[in-house]
């Protein structure tokens, strides 16, 4: 996208700390990255070790990342709003979803997912959110797991279903 | 082998009725991703990677590239109808698009765009024809430095020619190649960056790292937009423009045509830049420049053009030199790496069924397409009425199932849920996943061609200098950087030249429109959230 777009974006306080927090996680990153390498034995140019191009490249994120600590412009960043809450609740349940999926298989876990997700951040109604959950599960399960044979980790209800 | 020979072996391979099959149902995914806001090729493409290994790498390499140039068609729906682009490269064919929609025009531009794509496209394969073969022989006297030089060239153009900022896009890369570097050394077996985690010895899986940063990333980021969109559904009719028409857009669609050939050729073209570039040069060639943004159909006809025939002409540098374009190249080009394909010189005459079976595709794709669009667009529009949020919450299940499919491992579900959170942080913060994915693809090839270099002379670091072709490519480099350092303010002013804001100062909207980050609030009915499409190119 355009660097003119971002200009419009509305200010907000947070971001002159994110602005600051983004390359130094890179800084952080490179260096530890080059210690590691420095680490794995660098060789000779002649006889390059493991470790020598991690060190290059690694290098070369240090020095980027050092940069963009004076240079960053922060119409790049966009602000922190209350709809990041909404990210963290969906990762917990798309951990959670990856948890059953290895506990219990894949029909369940897919359903609670599906329907949670279009409930809570799709809007749809419940009914919706159930019909389309029980519909999606079955039919993924029978690409997977039917048409394409995936060995998904067995569960309570594949015996019901077969496959 | 002729070209002669290669156009029969290649219409032979794809009109296979299993290839044709997969060419058809790869354009009409193409349509339809390009019509759904939110989900582009990049991430349709990376979703769809785990379900690509069970099937023959050419038609693996078909089905994703008629998913490419089937979403230029579709972007084109959204973009006129609803002035959202349906994917990044359609953009600049809201600024006129829509405008013709509100006069009532909506089928002729509709209808130019699909035809101009259609032009664009299939000139596009005839230069990919005759272009390739001499380049594929010309790149088989490569040799470990001129690959060092090229892949440092593309991650460069990558970075530069992006619409993001240039030093932010090189730390991306960077870290892409550092990713690279998990795993076995590829020369001397020692574990890298493992951590002791048996997962890690062979590496970050590819498939993993694209649909967490394309898929999952792009799915977090749609949630925190809450604002609703409307879409105007109303009826097209007339979809074949008009003699006077064409007339007035053919100079647009040929130009077009050359202009994009040229900018998806070059390593970090394609969609966005070449569409952007003819929208310029059709403005900039108009009699009168002020009727842009109120409805001239070469504005509409040129860049939709110009991002069909760059979508065919990025598979020239994949299929000659084996470096990916751009990221939807280097998904693909990751198809063909698990497939047990490596993209590169070799490959016409290795593989001569996927290259030529590839090029023999998407003239039929291209020939599918325009069946499908002319007649069938009010069928798409239908599409919009699927709401955004069934589509992630099947996007991610999808996502999960698929990943796992490829390994039969649930580790690689947790790394597509790192990558995705990564993926959302660097929307959040203005890094481009673009490069750094590019990166990670080519950085086995890169460090592999470096330590030969090295080993090839002694540990010079001349010898990247000295050899003619690598020292050229160097230079090329070398003037990137200067000439974009030159015209760093230019190029700004370049991009704002484009920008819709003063077309529709002009036309007198009541909404703030912002590029490739497509919010809009249009009048009439039907719902849909609409993440941004920004990162495709």
């Amino acid at each position: 996208m355009s660097a003119p777009a971002r200009e419009r974006r509305p200010r907000a306080g947070a971001r002159s700390q994110l602005r600051r927090i983004a390359p130094l996680l890179l800084l952080a990153l490179g260096v530890a990255a080059l210690l590691t390498a420095q680490g794995m034995g660098l060789g000779e140019l002649t006889a390059p070790g493991p470790g020598l191009w991690p060190a290059v490249v690694a290098a070369l994120l240090t020095g980027t990342a050092a940069a963009l600590l004076f240079l960053d412009p922060a119409e790049d960043y966009e602000a922190w709003t209350a709809g990041t809450a909404r990210i963290a609740a969906g990762l917990v349940g798309l951990a959670l979803f990856v948890v059953l999926f290895v506990a219990i298989g894949f029909i369940i876990p897919t359903f609670l997912l599906l329907t949670a997700w279009l409930r809570f951040f799709g809007d749809e109604s419940w009914r919706m959110a159930l019909v389309l959950g029980v519909a999606g599960a079955l039919l993924l399960h029978l690409v997977f797991v039917i048409a394409l044979g995936v060995p998904f980790p067995a569960g309570p209800v594949d015996q019901l279903l077969g496959g | 082998m002729g070209i002669f020979d290669g156009i029969v072996q290649g219409f032979s391979v794809a009109l296979d009725p299993v290839n044709l099959l997969y060419v058809f149902v790869g354009v009409l995914i193409g349509t339809v991703i390009g019509v759904l806001p939110g989900l582009g090729p990049t991430a349709t493409i990376a979703l769809l990677l785990p379900l690509t290994y069970t099937i023959e790498p050419a038609t693996a390499v078909i089905l994703l590239a008629g998913i490419y140039y089937g979403s230029m068609y579709g972007g084109t729906i959204t973009s006129v109808l609803l002035r959202l682009p349906g994917e990044a490269a359609s953009v600049v064919t809201t600024f006129d698009g829509y405008q013709m929609a509100k006069q009532g025009r909506a089928g002729p531009a509709l209808g130019i765009a699909a035809v101009g794509s259609f032009v664009g496209g299939i000139l596009s394969v005839l230069g990919l024809m005759l272009l390739a073969p001499p380049l594929a022989d010309l790149a088989v006297t490569f040799g470990p430095p001129e690959y060092v030089a090229l892949t440092a060239l593309g991650i460069l153009l990558v970075t530069y020619l992006g619409t993001g900022t240039p030093l932010k896009s090189l730390a991306m890369a960077a870290l892409g190649l550092l990713l690279a570097t998990v795993g076995q050394d590829p020369i001397t077996g020692t574990g890298r960056f493992t951590f002791g985690q048996v997962a890690l010895f062979d590496g970050v899986d590819f498939v993993a790292v694209a649909m967490g940063l394309f898929g999952v990333g792009e799915i977090l980021h749609s949630l925190e937009r809450t604002e609703k969109v409307q879409a105007v559904t109303r009826g097209i009719r007339n979809i074949w423009p008009t003699r006077k028409d064409f007339r007035d857009s053919s100079g647009a669609i040929a130009r077009g045509s050359v202009l994009g050939f040229v900018i998806g050729v070059l390593p970090g073209g394609g969609g966005v830049i070449s569409s952007l570039a003819s929208y310029a040069l059709e403005k900039r060639r108009a009699k009168d420049p002020s009727r842009f943004g109120r409805g001239a159909i070469e504005g509409v006809a040129g860049p939709e053009t110009a991002n069909n025939a760059s979508s065919t002409s990025a598979f020239i540098p994949l299929l000659t030199l084996g470096i990916p374009a751009n990221v939807v190249l280097a998904l693909i080009f990751g198809a063909l790496l698990v497939q047990g394909v490596t993209p590169g010189p070799q490959l016409i005459s290795q593989e001569p069924e996927i290259f030529w079976g590839v090029i023999a595709s998407m003239v039929i794709g291209n020939v599918m397409l325009l069946a499908l669009n002319i007649p069938l667009v009010g069928v798409f529009v239908q599409l919009l009425r699927v709401r955004t949020g069934i589509l992630a919450a099947f996007a991610l299940v999808v996502t999960m199932a698929g990943v796992f499919s490829v390994n039969n491992d649930s580790f690689d579900m947790w790394v597509v849920l790192v990558f995705g959170v990564v993926g959302w942080l660097m929307k959040k913060t203005g890094f481009e996943p673009g490069p750094l994915v590019l990166a990670f693809v080519l950085g086995e090839i890169m460090e592999r061609a470096f330590r030969q270099s090295m080993l090839l002379s002694n540990g010079n670091l001349d010898i990247f200098v000295t050899r003619p072709l690598s020292g050229g490519l160097l230079a090329v480099m070398a003037l990137v950087v200067v000439a974009s350092i030159l015209t760093a303010r230019k190029r700004r002013t370049a991009f704002r030249h484009v920008d819709p804001e003063r077309e529709v100062e002009a036309g007198a909207e009541p909404t703030e429109p912002t590029p490739g980050r497509a919010n809009r609030p249009t009048p009439d009915t039907t719902d849909a959230d609409v993440p941004s499409s920004s990162g495709e190119r």
